[in-house]
């Protein structure tokens, strides 16, 4: 499968670039073609302008430095985003990089006459999200998973019909063993791989 | 009452930023307002790598920029947050905001036992004020997410008592000129009479 790797740390060494390490690894085991994209290491802009606001209905050609992001998004048949959850959502750099490059006749389109917006990532048939909490499932059930939310319910609805969302969480990160780090390392890989299938 | 409130809009002709003008003026004549427009003060969206290390640490405020509003913080009583939902979220611009600003010394601390505990326990009130291209059900189908950061993630770091407030305008998209005034005075009306309740207590 053409898989996407969205990777968002601005450290390199901590424990997501880890996990990134080992997603990557067993990817390309199981011959799934994967494009790593590291965003932080990129220096990606995840500010949308306001002019960049303006262009929000125009085609994707008014935006010629996201070129690249429209292709990946276009080339993938599955994204599997490594990343931290702070503040219970995704990190500004993620989020930034979905509000500028989900954009108009890439993500979604808006026909003529209609008032509802359709899909047109018809070609993502996977999502994953691979990421760490530094508190515990409790707590994140209490706010009710906001970053969750965003990737198994508003983007996805912008994919295939039939796209399969995965969620591989790290709880409690703030209190956990290195036992259960390193578990989570060894096994994450597989279960990535497992949700491709 | 110090309020301090934050466009979260990165346009200064948008009607976000229209709503934010409107409910700051009105407030200015009771409160100590502090205006925050995030776009205009260029503030950086991303925590940076240096950031990220020091906010291990106990001098996690490295920048000029982020004293400055870990200050405002400090002394307000009411947080009002006016923006536009994008993907069912917070704009990065305000997500940034957060992770950069509501740190250890700021937004929490720990106590002898190591625990977390909330540090802004002088916010009595936090009061959402956002525009959806979605309409009402389908917001809710999504989680609300942003809604959700705002009332439950960051309430968190509040006092116990603090009260939440929420004014939607949904389907902005085939919203008429005549519904958009309304909701400014609206919105302005309900805030104002919501603080000024507090401060007559």
């Amino acid at each position: 499968m053409k898989t996407l790797v969205i990777y968002v740390h601005p450290v390199e060494d901590s424990f997501n670039s880890a996990v990134r390490d080992a997603v990557i690894s067993d990817l390309s085991a199981a011959s799934h073609v994967v494009r790593l994209r590291d965003l932080y290491a990129e220096n990606f802009n995840p500010f949308l302008s306001a002019a960049e606001r303006a262009l929000h209905h125009t085609p994707p050609t008014t935006r010629p430095e996201l070129a690249r992001d429209v292709e990946d998004l276009r080339w993938c048949e599955a994204i599997v985003f490594v990343y931290p959850t702070w503040w219970a959502g995704l990190p500004a750099m993620l989020k930034g990089w979905i509000d500028r490059t989900w954009m108009n006749e890439v993500a979604w389109v808006l026909p003529a006459g209609a008032n509802t917006i359709r899909p047109r990532l018809t070609n993502i048939t996977r999502l994953v999200a691979v990421t760490t909490h530094g508190s515990s499932k409790f707590v994140n059930a209490l706010q009710g998973e906001p970053g969750k939310r965003i990737i198994t319910r508003s983007i996805r609805v912008m994919c295939n019909r039939w796209c399969r969302a995965r969620w591989i969480a790290h709880y409690g990160l703030d209190k956990s063993t290195v036992q259960d780090r390193q578990h989570h390392l060894e096994t994450v890989g597989q279960r990535v791989v497992h949700a491709l299938r | 009452m110090n309020v301090v409130v934050v466009l979260g809009h990165p346009s200064a002709n948008s009607y976000c930023a229209a709503i934010f003008q409107a409910v700051s003026e009105a407030l200015k004549k009771q409160h100590q307002v502090s205006a925050i427009r995030l776009a205009d003060e260029n503030f950086v969206t991303a925590m940076s790598s240096a950031e990220r290390r020091a906010y291990e640490t106990e001098q996690p405020l490295i920048s000029d920029e982020t004293k400055r509003y870990a200050e405002l913080l400090q002394n307000a009583e009411a947080l009002i947050f006016v923006y536009p939902t994008w993907w069912s979220g917070l704009p990065a611009q305000l997500k940034g905001w957060f992770e950069r600003v509501f740190v250890l010394g700021v937004a929490f601390r720990f106590n002898a036992n190591n625990k977390i505990r909330p540090n802004l326990q002088n916010v009595r009130h936090i009061i959402g004020v956002s525009t959806y291209g979605s309409p009402w059900r389908y917001v809710k189908l999504v989680n609300d997410n942003g809604r959700r950061t705002l009332t439950r993630a960051i309430r968190a770091s509040t006092g116990l008592r603090t009260r939440t407030m929420w004014c939607g305008l949904y389907a902005l998209d085939t919203c008429t000129a005549a519904d958009r005034e309304k909701f400014i005075t609206d919105t302005t009306d309900k805030i104002v009479r919501r603080l000024n309740k507090d401060v007559q207590r």
